[in-house]
């Protein structure tokens, strides 16, 4: 008959038998505890509440040596090995996969208990111990091992060298997890680590073939120098073995061995450049897309790594057909969060840099497909779709037909700048920033679907990533839009918003503050009375801002602002001249001279364009404007720089001083 | 119609097969690899004895898994899972699928044995939550629950869980699970060759007309036909 009872003890009751006298008891309980947290989550964190981990951590610390030698077979020593070897178990299982449960252990004070019984005579406990130690090291809590001490490599060598699985998996997890810094990989090859686990590629398991791919990946990161100490004398020989491995018949050797092979590619330009091995590898990624368990979760990050900021890669890819399998794998849907954030920044990678990328991809009719993605009750998933929107959208060629300015996207898309998460919103933004430079007359629709009120609402952000993403946003939007259009914005953000933002404490928000100035007053001259609303607001900030730029960049935007107001009437140039000059009196130069002697090209351009605009010919002003700027010695530093190398400086220098000549002026 | 495949006699057939050279050691590993995955120790003991192959794998752990196997297939899923535990603690903890689909098993077993109050505090303890973390195991729980809801279950749409072969099914889930964390494939290598055997009798079946294979059981060459 078959029993299937649920008659267990309450966990309150299991605990209180843990301290039982009786060893039979305790080990009955332990045994109990473990099977009931293995697997379950939710019960490993009602435990954990109840104060289990300590309980059993002080089973383990109390019995650690009561096992002393493999020989004895009474019922003592039999009791005395189980209550290690339970114990150890239930606080690895309190560790495997669940970081609280980590903490708790460490915590405990358990960690160097456990290290301390990897000696213990029997086999068993030894087993348990390195696998609840493995546990631990998964996890990002595991303590730092200091690779760099004698003794601790000493102890690590060790391990690798156990005929145990679990012993010397340990070792492997432990340099996984904390080698780090290129000193300490050369530490490891140095002590012949690297040899060592070359040889359980070849030889050992497949748990330890596993183990070693990611140690040596973790080894070679970003370290061209060990890595071509390990490819060669003999080389090619190394590298082969892992490069068979990239075809084994188990799929998570395979994908851990192209993410080894990745990484060698990436630290090294001499390693793995051929186009065999890189259309191998495409093809192999692509197929681990098929695995429907955690290998092929993590397969399109492998791809990702593979592919981005490299147009050959992305190239062949495109050729192998990845775009339409990724595509293919997002339409099954259900896809598991963690894969789904995957294909997702595999598409954004593809479709970066390469417009045949992303045609490809918009001919597959995917514009539902994103909005479904931006509507995902996953943070990662609603980022990932943004990010990936927005290297969709530098295709001019579609932004240029208007096809993303519809309220498919669009609407999603307002409604994720009040996302709760702020990579999520910074990551809208972006993608809204390409959207919004719309060339048809469709940027209405983003503000009817509330796009232009969210964005400001955006720039009061307590982010400052935040402030500086929508502005630009805001920047965008505005870039040769109608009048009604920036009449709509100017009125919304008001002139004190916008002279605070300019002033704000971030240079990268004072940047795209003055961009959107310069933009809102470009084109006629009406708009330029918006920075003259409330006594000047917007005029003075830019001044007194670029009095003390701390970036070329902030320069180059305010002078552009400025440059915009002088092409305005009498009025206007005269204001631009009054700020130029407000700024001298107790500084003994202007900035505009300081500008102008800048390394930075585009500085002086943007700085001689605004003289340029302020000595026009037409206006009746410019006589005198000129003496003045004379009298301080700006055009003679303009004399200067008649021949600078940069075309776009000489050119607008020239026609400074053709302008200057139409005065009689030498 | 006029033929363009090639006709091969038996004589010249069995002349080519005479010519594969293939080695005793080999065949008998083949064998060895197939008692050892499937678990039949005593068979694998006495092979062992018998043509001195050396198993692949440690023969006191199939006992282990053998134990295993046998629990689920009684129905004994508490039992199993405690077995399992006791053999490789990181089984269950690191495969939500199967740990799933050995506690629907119990649930199952409840119902079956009509203990209706345990069996729904047992999926709102203990399935639930694994319900939560998983869409696809909601849908799962709500299926077996929904044989509560018919008298009779037989006729019901999810009648099948009740079955034998759902333990079964399980069994050799739990089983390949085992396999895989002994680092030892979960498949025996003989019904591959010999599927292979029929792909390729099938591919070559499109070119030649040879003696091939029909009944894998006696493996009796039958005479080419045209």
């Amino acid at each position: 008959m078959p029993s299937a009872t649920v008659n267990k003890p309450r966990p309150s009751e299991l605990l209180s038998r843990l301290t039982s006298a009786e060893p039979e008891v305790k080990v009955r309980a332990l045994r109990e505890v473990k099977n009931q947290i293995i697997g379950n989550r939710t019960k490993k964190l009602s435990f954990l509440k109840l104060g289990a981990v300590p309980a059993v951590a002080g089973i383990l610390a109390d019995s650690i040596d009561d096992v002393t030698d493999n020989n004895n077979c009474n019922n003592d020593s039999n009791n005395a090995i189980n209550i290690l070897v339970q114990s150890a178990a239930a606080l690895g299982s309190f560790a495997c996969g669940f970081d609280a449960g980590v903490q708790a252990v460490l915590d405990a004070g358990a960690f160097p208990n456990l290290l301390r019984l990897l000696a213990n005579p029997n086999e068993k406990v030894v087993d348990a111990v390195a696998r609840a130690l493995r546990m631990i090291y998964q996890s990002k809590l595991a303590p730092k091992y200091d690779f760099l001490q004698q003794k601790n490599m000493e102890f690590l060598i060790s391990l690798l060298n156990s005929e145990k699985e679990n012993v010397s998996g340990l070792g492997a997890s432990i340099i996984t997890r904390s080698c780090e810094t290129n000193l300490e990989q050369k530490a490891l090859f140095d002590a012949g680590i690297l040899r060592k686990l070359n040889s359980l590629l070849e030889g050992g398991s497949l748990s330890q073939r596993d183990a070693s791919l990611e140690s040596l990946a973790t080894i070679f990161r970003n370290n061209p120098e060990v890595i071509s100490k390990f490819a060669g004398p003999e080389i090619g020989r190394p590298l082969s073995s892992i490069i068979d491995l990239a075809k084994d018949r188990y799929p998570r050797t395979r994908l851990l061995a192209c993410m080894c092979l990745i990484v060698i590619r990436n630290a090294s330009p001499h390693f793995l450049q051929d186009i065999g091995i890189k259309t191998k590898l495409i093809h192999i990624l692509l197929e681990l897309l098929d695995d429907p368990g955690q290998v092929g979760d993590e397969a399109p990050f492998a791809f990702s790594s593979l592919i981005a900021q490299k147009e050959d890669l992305q190239k062949l890819a495109l050729e192998a057909n990845a775009i339409d399998k990724l595509h293919h794998h997002i339409k099954k849907g259900s896809l598991h969060p963690r894969r789904y954030e995957g294909i997702l920044l595999a598409l954004d990678d593809m479709c970066s840099k390469l417009e045949s990328c992303r045609s490809k991809f918009l001919s597959l009719q995917v514009l539902n497909l994103l909005a479904d993605a931006l509507t995902d009750y996953n943070a990662g998933v609603r980022a990932a779709a943004c990010i990936c929107l927005k290297s969709v959208t530098r295709s001019i060629k579609n932004l240029s037909a208007g096809y993303f300015m519809n309220e498919t996207i669009v609407i999603p898309l307002v409604q994720l700048f009040l996302d709760p998460s702020t990579s999520v919103q910074v990551a809208a933004l972006g993608a809204t920033s390409n959207i919004v430079v719309d060339f048809t007359t469709r940027k209405s629709i983003f503000v009817q679907c509330g796009g232009m009120k969210q964005l400001v609402q955006l720039a009061k952000s307590m982010e400052s990533s935040v402030r500086s993403n929508a502005l630009w946003a805001l920047k965008n939007f505005v870039f040769q839009a109608d009048n009604r259009l920036k009449e709509g914005v100017f009125s919304e953000l008001t002139a004190s918003l916008l002279s605070s933002l300019i002033r704000d404490p971030e240079p990268s928000v004072q940047e795209q503050a003055l961009a959107l100035v310069r933009n809102l007053v470009d084109g006629c001259i009406n708009l330029i009375e918006f920075v003259f609303a409330e006594d000047g607001l917007i005029l003075g900030a830019i001044g007194r801002q670029l009095q003390c730029a701390s970036k070329a960049e902030i320069g180059i935007q305010g002078m552009y602002a400025l440059c915009n107001v002088a092409s305005g009437n009498e009025f206007h140039k005269e204001a631009v001249m009054q700020l130029l000059f407000t700024q001298m009196g107790d500084k003994n130069q202007s900035f505009v001279i300081k500008f102008l002697q800048s390394n930075d090209s585009r500085l002086c351009t943007a700085t001689v364009w605004t003289i340029v605009n302020l000595t026009c010919p037409s206006s009746p002003g410019a006589p005198g404007r000129l003496e003045k700027l004379r009298n301080a010695g700006i055009v003679s530093q303009i004399k200067n720089m008649v021949n600078d190398p940069c075309v776009d400086v000489k050119l607008r220098v020239r026609t400074v001083l053709g302008q200057s000549m139409a005065f009689g002026d030498n | 119609m006029a033929s363009s495949k090639k006709l091969i006699s038996r004589e010249e057939w069995e002349k080519r097969l005479n010519n594969v050279k293939i080695r005793k050691e080999d065949t008998n590993k083949l064998v060895m690899n197939f008692l050892v995955t499937e678990g039949y120790v005593e068979a694998a003991e006495k092979f062992r004895m018998e043509s001195g192959t050396h198993p692949d794998i440690d023969l006191a752990t199939i006992t282990d898994r053998m134990a295993v196997k046998k629990a689920v297939q009684c129905g004994n899923v508490e039992d199993a899972i405690e077995k399992i535990n006791d053999l490789n603690p990181e089984i269950l903890d690191t495969n939500p699928q199967l740990f799933f689909q050995l506690q629907q098993q119990r649930l199952i077993e409840l119902i079956r044995n009509g203990k209706v109050e345990e069996a729904l505090e047992f999926a709102q303890e203990e399935l639930a939550p694994r319900g939560e973390e998983n869409q696809s195991f909601l849908e799962e729980l709500e299926r077996t629950i929904s044989l509560l809801v018919f008298e009779d279950t037989s006729n019901c749409p999810v009648g099948e869980l009740l079955d034998i072969s759902q333990r079964l099914k399980t069994a050799t889930e739990v089983n390949a699970a085992v396999l895989t964390s002994q680092s030892h494939e979960k498949d025996p290598k003989l019904p591959s060759l010999l599927k292979m055997l029929i792909w390729a009798q099938n591919q070559l079946d499109k070119k030649a007309a040879y003696p091939c294979i029909n009944d894998l059981s006696n493996a009796r060459l039958e005479d080419p036909t045209f």
